[in-house]
């Protein structure tokens, strides 16, 4: 059902979010209503200065408060390793780990003709200037293990190894703490594939 | 393997059929056309396959005016008995529980029930064109290994973001990305090659023995596959990519791989499809069905319930004994189901069961 004026132009909005249905959105806008004011002033707050501060890091194509985000600003970290993720998002799952010494270079998707996206569309150019300019000698390849972004990793690697650096890919197998019962044969057979000597 | 007893809800024309005690061997429905035989066989079928082979997708066997379909029964198979429950909303996922635990995958129902339906609509892999009889391997790579459902539809997905690629490609030379989806496409095409070919060569010699035994003659089943299956499965993928790579960049499309594949199948050394009569080409697509029974049997140590719609109509009277010899045969090893329109072929069986309006009634029962 349609609601009056400005709760339904909130409703409308927050259905365009990705992930909110119009049952979600609906929920939200009425949650935002009767919250007390300063409540909804302080998401809207956010959200502008959000918009207006955040950028996009020029070395990395992280989320970045300012030109460079805060791990390229990070003198400590190793400049000679690079991880290669898809999104932001992606950088801040291994960020959380804390595994990476290096540094990341967010390509800003995967290469998917079916959705429009191609090589020319990531930021893939700005990875090799990367690569040369600040004498990378490994690339870890973290793009998502599903076929477009293997299919990116493939890509990506074949530009890198000319240059002669080090080209690496997150391995795929057995969730830790799993159990083998229930992995799918392809998990399996990928975590037999890439077996080690004990 | 055996089905103890089998109940359907609201599937197709059956509002709620229940058949109790199913005894062991050969189990038949009759009746006349249109009453619910095939459907009623169809719903068994459910069981295994959560959907149906006669249409894409799963709404056709929600009756008329009700949300959903459900069929539950229960199987006995050497890895014990297992309580199987399938409901089948309109629109939506179905739902499949196993001794009332539910299950996300059919593989996870598959590994109690295991089934191969024979229908009239079989003729198609004879006579239709190639993409039914890669539907046909396909299925009976499932059939035979339940963990393998992903590897048509993966492949799938490669081809088409891959023949997206060359289709929007404009002016001279290659797409960029091209080799990267070219690598691709080559893991998932040998995949799916490679299981296609275990499956053929599995289900080919025990298709072409049952009709031998039922026809007298011989039928040859060959896998022809689009890649050369002689030598490295990997390279012969990549090096025919090669050959063909400026012919696929001006017709804008993906040429190579088993999406082109085949199966070849011939009775008396000529080509079946245009050649062998109709008696011929049904009697090899049932053979094919009862051949992937077999192999079944052969993989896992115990036969699939066998169904079989309406086998008899197409076939001459001596085929029709003898394919009846076959079916009693069978049903020494496993349930076999048959469904008939003619009282006339009924034949010894264990049960009879008269099927009209979507209701069926034991024969000999009070």
């Amino acid at each position: 059902m349609a609601y009056e004026g400005p709760i339904q132009e909130l409703i409308d909005e927050l259905a365009r979010l990705p992930g909110i249905g119009p049952k979600s959105a609906q929920r939200l806008a009425f949650w935002l209503v009767k919250a007390p004011p300063d409540e909804a002033k302080r998401l809207a707050e956010a959200i502008v200065r959000a918009k207006e501060r955040i950028a996009f890091c020029r070395e990395c194509g992280n989320v970045a408060e300012g030109d460079r985000c805060r791990i390229c600003r990070d003198a400590s970290r190793d400049p000679t390793q690079l991880c290669v993720v898809e999104e932001p998002t992606d950088a801040a799952t291994l960020e959380r780990a804390g595994l990476i010494k290096g540094r990341y270079h967010v390509l800003g998707g995967a290469i998917s003709p079916l959705d429009g996206v191609g090589p020319e569309d990531l930021r893939v150019q700005e990875l090799l200037d990367r690569v040369e300019r600040d004498g990378v000698r490994e690339v870890i390849v973290a793009t998502n293990p599903n076929l477009e972004g293997n299919a990116t990793a493939m890509y990506v690697a074949a530009l890198l190894k000319p240059l002669g650096v080090r080209v690496t890919r997150l391995a795929s197998g057995l969730p830790v703490g799993g159990d083998l019962e229930y992995a799918d044969e392809v998990t399996l057979s990928q975590a037999l594939e890439g077996r080690r000597e004990m | 393997m055996r089905l103890a007893w089998v109940e359907l809800r609201d599937l197709r024309n059956h509002r709620h059929t229940v058949l109790e005690d199913l005894p062991d061997g050969l189990l038949v429905f009759v009746g006349p056309n249109g009453e619910g035989k095939t459907n009623l066989l169809e719903g068994i079928f459910v069981l295994y396959a959560v959907g149906t082979p006669r249409a894409a997708t799963a709404e056709p066997l929600v009756r008329r005016g009700c949300e959903r379909a459900y069929a539950r029964g229960e199987v006995a198979s050497a890895q014990g008995r297992a309580l199987i429950e399938v409901e089948i909303p309109r629109r939506g996922a179905a739902r499949m529980r196993v001794n009332r635990s539910p299950v996300r995958r059919r593989r996870d129902l598959r590994r109690h029930v295991r089934a191969v339906l024979a229908s009239p609509a079989d003729l198609g892999i004879v006579v239709g064109d190639p993409a039914r009889r890669r539907g046909f391997l396909d299925e009976a790579v499932v059939a035979l290994q339940p963990a393998a459902d992903t590897l048509s539809s993966a492949y799938d997905r490669v081809l088409r973001q891959r023949n997206r690629l060359l289709k929007e490609h404009e002016g001279g030379g290659a797409p960029v990305g091209l080799e990267a989806w070219n690598e691709q496409l080559v893991v998932a095409g040998t995949a799916l090659t490679r299981a296609r070919a275990a499956a053929v060569a599995e289900v080919g010699p025990a298709a072409s023995e049952a009709f031998e035994r039922i026809t007298g003659s011989a039928l040859q089943v060959r896998y022809a596959s689009n890649v050369p299956t002689d030598g490295d499965l990997e390279e012969g993928f990549r090096a025919r990519l090669a050959e063909r790579r400026d012919d696929e960049i001006a017709r804008r499309t993906t040429l190579v791989g088993p999406h082109r594949d085949d199966l070849d199948l011939g009775v008396r050394e000529l080509r079946a499809r245009g050649f062998a009569s109709h008696g011929e080409s049904w009697g090899a697509a049932l053979c094919l069905r009862l051949g992937l029974a077999a192999a079944i049997e052969r993989a896992i140590g115990e036969a699939p319930l066998v169904l079989v719609d309406d086998p008899y109509s197409g076939l001459d009277p001596e085929r029709r004994v003898r394919l009846g010899e076959d079916l009693r045969a069978r049903a020494d090893r496993a349930q076999v189901v048959v469904t008939v329109a003619d009282e006339g072929h009924v034949g010894e069986a264990s049960a009879v069961w008269e099927i009209r309006a979507g209701e069926a009634r034991r024969r000999g029962a009070a």
